[in-house]
């Protein structure tokens, strides 16, 4: 029996990513859980593990392909890999010597039929995988014929691209420049025809994030030509930056921006770090003012709860998160990456400065897992290691807040009558002012500073 | 020579080359064309699509005149000057390809004379007149064509002709054998038939046309039941002696030796890379030796594509052209794939035949579910203003979908008539959508129409007791 291993779900917002690497051959045995292929999408590159075990019959894809949820990646003879599964294997690459355009053909037919099927379709892959061995046989001089018919492209990477497709062809073109896959629309004219509204449709109904990328293309097109006034390079985006541009193009949208500025006065924490930067470095972590920060900011959203929120505009709801989990900026050679730290409120800063240490790496090298980025409620973005006086972060759609930290600097503090050096933090906060209002935020931010000044005084008003 | 670098230089000047240069030159690129020839027009328009029709139209005026008498107007028995008939197809050869030459310099598409290969991925040694000279480009269009295949053994020569000798209609001999019943074969039979030649037809297989609908070849087989001397099918040429008179031996069905003053081998086209250089490239062919292209007919160099014959079935001028400008276009940057659905297919004998679409062979080949309606002509009356009720319209449907899947035509210009059923397949269209389309009367067009309402039972010239739902 053969069985169609499919690309499964890796984040809650990515439907699609591009294949950066397929990681077995055609004649391989997996087991289940290894790795297939790497994925990049939506901020990371992720490997994706097998869901059964066997032998690898064919694969689907290829490097460099774009692949949504759901897609066959490769099928698997799950049978005990006896001596029968061999047999077929060898008849099996005979023939697809033989007849790579025939095979072809019959999978676009396939597509042809699910068109018109689509429950059949669900029904049960593995029997049309079957029939499709059957007919390999029972067709072989047809397809021989067929092959002789075939005008189609004759590149392998396509093969599964190819079949009916209920559309004119303006309205086919009109989805390759959308970037809108004809395969996965469905059609809602006459015997499922796809219109151009069924494309349009399909554009503004992925995800938010997808839809900027048509309204970017068109922007994109309307461009001057830059080299009539000297050279020019054009290049394409990397998965990474991709989902940058299209979650922080989103963000700004929907997102009604306030920031807040604010410094902490930190020279009382400076000195307890470095004198506890020993024990912690014991326990394998480097501590930092980041470190800190993620801790700090796990009690503020404790304490201001609203600022550990999402905005459901559609059903005008607040959603408060119960759990405190923390994004953290972190930069890479590949560009900007957000891996998450899980409850930061029950950790301590030691053991978020160790985490972080890992993650950080872990990140740097590419080998983050999406679930490792998913499910943050507030993130901390701290370019002071690079210098800046200050900067207006944006907010990590769908969080409501983001902290800005930049560079500490010693400036004059005017204290008991006189001019005293102090090491002040700058600090900025944005928030989504749909949720929040600027004083709450000014009250988060003040709050945050104080602690950091002087927690004491916290403890004993209340408050961490 | 100074050295000049083009955007894109399109090697072959047949349908498929001149139409992706003009639209690369359109698009704004600096675009060449190559072809030995003076002015562009390929296969095509020197020794294929172009000279055929123009002599099928000779011999179909010839019929038609003969014909007329039943009507009750007679003419003297035509008489047919080849020399002339040559002479008027030569023209209009020579106009068309003139216009096409004209076309390119007002694109500024520079026309470069001589035979290319490539020696590079970005270079071309052209030769001409024994001089060559060496071409640099950005991207290349492969558009070489094909050439007559030709049985291993059996040299063309002045007797033993190939469609394109065929074509320059050097004489009308006596008896004429033409080897393979696809539609060139069929075709220029038919013109020598026409012109007074007895001619036999010999093939492989157990149909003419292989490929097509057997009942749409049968209302051109029984149309042209005297055309022909003999029709032997499935039976093989097995050798081919003796210079004045040739002496035939077939293996088959019809075993024997024949004897016939010249031979027109029609047996196939092959692809056309040999002596291209492309060993100086990663270009790929095929085990047919079709050179291997993506969706944007991009070879496997990828500043190199390939479109037309050269890269791949149906063998056809228009298929060529339309990969030639997606090719053009891909190479500008635009977002764009050869995804046909339907290309049409037209034989030119009389009755034509076309097809598009799915056919119901391949239907069943390849177990696609279909529902097939038909029209037969005798309930036409257009068909009958014409004298010509021996026609057949049928529709291919998807049986739940009713979406128009394949439409195949035999009769008087159905050629003219199929290209509705290949906008009708491209835009997915459903059966009612040609039901409910007036259609002018009276034409043959409404016989597209009526099969369909066939479909539902109410075709107003047909009557059929109404079919049950499933
Ligand atoms: C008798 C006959 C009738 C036909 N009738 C029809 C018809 O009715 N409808 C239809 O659609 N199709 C018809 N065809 C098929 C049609 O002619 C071809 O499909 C079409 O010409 C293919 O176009 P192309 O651009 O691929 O190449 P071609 O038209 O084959 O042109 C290729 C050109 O490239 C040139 N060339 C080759 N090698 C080189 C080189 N190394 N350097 C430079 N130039 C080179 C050749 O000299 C030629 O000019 C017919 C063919 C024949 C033989």
């Amino acid at each position: 029996m053969a069985k169609e291993i499919k690309m499964p779900q890796i984040s809650e917002d990515a439907e699609s990513g591009t294949i950066v690497e397929v990681m077995v051959s055609e004649g391989d045995t997996i087991e289940e859980e290894q790795s297939i292929i790497a994925v990049e999408s939506d901020k990371a590159s992720v490997e994706v593990p097998a869901e059964a075990g066997g032998k690898v019959k064919e694969i689907k894809v290829s490097e460099g392909d774009e692949i949504n949820v759901g897609d066959v990646i490769l099928i698997l003879e799950a049978g005990e890999n006896g001596e029968d599964d061999q047999a077929e294997d060898e008849e099996q690459e005979e023939k697809e010597d033989e007849q790579p355009e025939g095979k072809k053909k019959e999978k676009a037919e396939e597509e042809e039929e699910d068109d018109g099927d689509t429950e059949a379709k669900e029904k049960d892959p593995k029997e049309e995988v079957d029939k499709d061995e059957v007919e390999d046989e029972e067709n072989e001089d047809a397809d021989r014929k067929e092959k002789d018919k075939e005008a189609e492209g004759k590149n392998k990477k396509e093969a599964n691209k190819k079949g009916e497709v209920p559309a004119a062809p303006s309205v086919r073109r009109m989805a390759r420049e959308m970037n809108v896959d004809i395969y996965a629309v469905k059609g809602t004219g006459p015997g499922e025809r796809i219109t151009a509204d069924d494309v349009k449709a399909a554009a503004d109904g992925k995800s938010g994030d997808q839809k900027k990328s048509a309204s970017e293309q068109s922007q994109e097109s309307s461009l001057p030509d830059f080299s009539q006034w000297g050279e020019i390079e054009r290049k394409k985006m990397s998965g990474i930056r991709k989902a940058t541009a299209k979650s922080m193009g989103n963000a700004w949208r929907t997102v009604p921006h306030v920031t807040q500025f604010d410094k902490a006065n930190i020279s009382t924490l400076q000195d307890f770090m470095e004198q506890y930067e020993a024990k912690a470095a014991k326990a394998g972590a480097k501590l930092t003012v980041t470190a800190v920060l993620v801790k700090l900011s796990a009690s503020a959203l404790r304490a201001f709860p609203k600022f550990n929120a999402s905005v459901d505009i559609e059903n005008q709801e607040i959603i408060y998160k119960k759990y405190i989990n923390i994004g953290v900026a972190v930069d890479t050679e590949n560009g900007l990456l957000v891996p998450v730290i899980r409850d930061a409120d029950r950790k301590s800063v030691t053991s978020i400065a160790l985490e972080l240490g890992e993650i950080a790496e872990k990140a740097r090298e590419g080998k983050l897992s999406m679930d490792e980025m998913k499910g943050g409620n507030f993130t901390v973005s701290n370019l002071g290691g690079i210098g800046g006086t200050n900067f207006t972060p944006i907010v990590y759609h769908p969080q409501v807040a983001i902290l800005g930290v930049s560079r500490n600097q010693i400036e004059p503090v005017y204290e008991d009558g006189e001019f005293k050096p102090k090491t002040m933090l700058p600090l900025s906060l944005s928030y989504d002012h749909r949720a929040i209002d600027g004083a709450e935020a000014a009250r988060f931010l003040r709050w945050m500073c104080q602690v950091m000044e002087d927690p004491f005084v916290m403890l004993m008003e209340g408050g961490i | 020579m100074a050295e000049q670098k083009y955007d894109v230089i399109v090697i072959g000047g047949g349908p498929g080359g001149y139409a992706a240069a003009f639209m690369a030159a359109d698009l704004g690129m600096q675009a060449a064309l190559v072809d030995p020839e003076e002015n562009p027009g390929g296969v095509c328009l020197y020794r294929g699509c172009i000279p055929s029709k123009a002599l099928l139209h000779v011999v179909k005026l010839k019929q038609e005149a003969l014909e007329a008498s039943e009507f009750g107007l007679s003419f003297d028995e035509p008489d047919i000057n080849v020399k002339k008939v040559r002479e008027w197809k030569n023209s209009v050869v020579q106009k068309l390809v003139g216009g096409l030459g004209q076309l390119s310099k007002k694109r500024k598409v520079e026309h470069i004379r001589g035979v290319a290969k490539f020696t590079d991925a970005n270079t071309l040694e052209v030769e001409h007149d024994g001089k060559s000279q060496e071409v640099s480009f950005e991207h290349a269009i492969i558009a070489t064509g094909s050439e007559p295949a030709s049985i291993p053994g059996l040299e063309f020569s002045k007797n033993i002709m190939s469609s394109a000798s065929a074509l320059d209609l050097p004489d009308v001999p006596d008896s004429l054998l033409v080897v393979g019943a696809g539609y060139i074969g069929l075709e220029i039979g038919s013109v020598y038939a026409g012109m007074g030649s007895k001619v036999s037809v010999v093939e492989m297989t157990d149909m003419l046309m292989p490929g097509a609908d057997r009942d749409l070849v049968d209302v051109f087989a029984k149309r042209n039941k005297e055309l022909f001397e003999e029709i032997m099918l499935e039976t093989k040429v097995a050798e081919i002696s003796g210079k004045r008179k040739l002496k035939v031996k077939l293996e088959g069905k019809h075993e024997g030796e024949y004897k016939f003053d010249k031979v027109l081998i029609a047996i196939g086209r092959k692809p056309r890379t040999k002596n291209l250089g492309l060993e100086n490239t990663q270009v790929e062919t095929d085990d047919k030796g079709f050179i291997k292209v993506n969706e944007q007919r991009q070879t496997a160099e990828s500043n190199i594509y390939a479109i037309g014959d050269v890269s791949g079935e149906p063998m056809l001028a228009h298929k060529a052209s339309h990969e030639g400008k997606i090719a053009a276009e891909a190479i500008a940057g635009g977002k764009v794939a050869y995804e046909p659905k339907a290309i049409p297919a037209v034989v030119y004998t009389d009755p034509e035949i076309a097809w598009c679409g799915i056919t119901e062979n391949e239907a069943k080949a390849q177990d696609i579910p279909i529902k097939v309606v038909k029209f037969p002509w005798a309930a036409s009356g257009r068909a009958a203003t014409l004298g010509r009720s021996d026609g057949l319209t049928k529709l291919i449907f998807d049986p739940d979908t009713e979406r128009i899947l394949g439409v195949g035509i035999a009769g008087k210009n159905a050629g003219d008539l199929i290209p509705e059923a290949v906008l009708a397949v491209e835009m997915a269209a459903v059966a009612k959508d040609f039901s409910l389309s007036i259609h002018p009367h009276p034409t043959l067009s409404e016989t597209i129409m009526e099969a369909a309402d066939v479909l539902y039972g109410q075709a107003t010239h047909i009557y059929r007791p109404k079919r049950k739902k499933k």
